[in-house]
């Protein structure tokens, strides 16, 4: 456990080492939100409210979806199949610690930093210029926060496996591309779920990647009962065990497989 | 000229040939660059499946306008790629540029042969693709102008994306922090005039039609196109200035890029 915090803490200092490289990637994702934000307004064209979803909840959702990118990884995470590939995977095998853990521990620092300075500077960001939804109550405000850790917790351990894939194929990028795709438009990132016809928003539930952004965004916009919110994040909770138990036992077959090359 | 154009061909046949190489690999390239149209345009498409409408413009009409961008960015980025300001920023950090100035051949062509990423047709088909649900679902009123015109705004876009590459490589001379807020004006302006552009805010839209006019990029030939009124009552020629414009960014770009090259070789790293 002591380990896990360490690795945790090395890895949230090295994020906030890159703060001013950052910055250029903060004022991308703003102008990004804020083209969402005026396609939304012009999407709702005088409506005040779509498939339970307020206009102001929905610019909200575009600074959301933003402020979410950095934390969750969702453009690009290759970081472990590129230790695959360049042999350093060895002595990380080694060392006497859970593969998995030492994995998590390290995304974990780099999510908690990547929140702080980029998430929450996009938040502050959106406020000056759009009139935004805020969770009504503390508990909501608390939900909100579990239901991110049970995300990133169903993120992570879905990137992880995708980065497995390396100890099978030297195309683990492609592959690795095709789902963090997938998982744009299936997460809600692109748009909230619920714009979508209900056989597509069943179909997103029964991939991990409904579970990551749609549910925070949903929890805290407040478009659900208490109890449909309990039930969101008990979800993510099954899907974050199922993960975290299928990357052990896939894990366990990667590293039988292995062969490190060069060095 | 037709030296350095057999040189350009033929390091460009190289680099196609070694893509090619490893199949597997550049299928699944090609395959997440069409997934990457599909995930985007679709979320749009089930967004306007369920609002009609976006700035008063329809499916088909949107769709005129994402695949247009969407084909000629994809174009730009496969034939600009040695000038991706994320390639061209670290190959000056590491030293590769270097060792291509001290080779006897022309430094832009070598930058120009340097990259080509044929994964990017992956991007120019689901463009095509983009433009065929276009043409389907919205009845365009083909004229002679119109078929002769069509072409020449795609290279006028080639044209304009590839000066602000240009130009983004251009800053990695001085700075390769912030060449991510390059983006801003390549990714995001891509994304930006791939929709009505009256449906923006009027600061964000008067910075794009006097300062970088993209606005005559794509909306305004779109609004010829497809007959549309111009709600800003700009002149009647406005659709036809994007040759004006996009090839005027490139040579002001180029410009820059020359001033840049002066710039660097006279500090050395």
């Amino acid at each position: 456990m002591r380990l896990f915090w360490e690795l945790a803490k090395l890895s949230f200092r090295r994020q906030m080492a890159y703060r001013a490289a950052a910055l250029a990637g903060l004022a991308t994702n703003f102008f990004f939100g804020m083209l969402r934000a005026m396609l939304l307004i012009a999407l709702y064209g005088g409506r005040n409210e779509a498939a339970g979803i307020t206009l102001q909840a929905a610019i909200t959702f575009t600074g959301l979806s933003q402020a979410l990118i950095g934390p969750l990884s969702m453009f690009n995470w290759f970081d472990l199949m590129r230790t695959v590939y360049s042999g350093d995977v060895g002595s990380d095998l080694l060392k006497p610690m859970n593969y998995f853990t030492f994995w998590l521990a390290q995304d974990f620092g780099r999510a908690l930093a990547s929140f702080l300075w980029r998430a929450v500077t996009i938040m502050l960001a959106y406020m000056l210029v759009f009139d935004l939804t805020f969770p009504r109550t503390p508990v909501q405000w608390l939900f909100v926060f579990l239901s991110m850790i049970l995300g990133w917790l169903v993120s992570f351990s879905w990137r992880f496996l995708v980065n497995l894939s390396a100890f099978w194929t030297p195309n683990a990028i492609g592959v690795g591309r095709f789902f963090f795709i997938i998982s744009w438009f299936l997460s809600g990132f692109l748009m909230p779920l619920r714009f979508y016809p209900q056989w597509l928003i069943q179909l997103a539930h029964l991939t991990p990647f409904a579970h990551t952004v749609n549910t925070i965004v949903e929890i805290y916009l407040g478009v659900l009962t208490e109890q449909e919110m309990l039930l969101a994040m008990v979800n993510q909770a099954i899907w974050a065990i199922g993960l975290v138990t299928v990357s052990h036992i896939v894990m366990r077959a990667g590293v039988r497989r292995l062969v490190i090359q060069g060095g | 000229m037709d030296y350095s154009m057999r040189t350009y061909l033929k390091l460009i046949a190289i680099h196609i040939r070694a893509q090619l190489q490893y199949r597997a690999s550049f299928m699944l390239d090609f395959f997440a660059m069409l997934l990457i149209g599909l995930a985007e345009f679709g979320s749009i498409a089930l967004a306007l499946e369920r609002f009609d409408q976006v700035g008063g413009w329809v499916l088909g009409e949107v769709a005129f306008l994402y695949g247009l961008v969407y084909f000629s960015f994809g174009c730009m980025d496969m034939i600009f790629s040695g000038f991706d300001p994320r390639y061209f920023g670290e190959s000056v950090r590491r030293g590769e540029f270097d060792k291509l100035l001290l080779r006897p051949i022309d430094i832009t062509l070598q930058v120009l042969s340097s990259q080509f990423v044929l994964r990017r047709l992956g991007r120019m088909a689901q463009g095509i693709f983009i433009l065929s649900i276009a043409f389907n679902a919205i009845e365009i009123h083909w004229t002679l102008g119109k078929l002769l015109f069509l072409p020449v705004v795609v290279l006028s876009q080639i044209f304009f994306f590839g000066g602000l590459f240009v130009a983004g490589a251009t800053f990695s001379f001085w700075t390769i922090e912030s060449i991510e807020a390059v983006n801003i004006f390549t990714y995001g302006g891509s994304e930006m005039i791939s929709y009505p552009m009256h449906i923006y805010q009027q600061g964000l839209r008067r910075f794009f039609t006097y300062i970088l006019p993209a606005i005559f990029m794509n909306y305004y030939p779109a609004l010829y196109f497809l007959e549309k009124p111009d709600p800003f009552g700009f002149p009647a020629y406005a659709p036809f200035l994007s040759p004006l414009v996009g090839v005027g960014i490139f040579l002001i770009a180029m410009i820059f890029w020359n001033f840049g090259l002066r710039y660097y070789q006279s500090t050395g790293t």
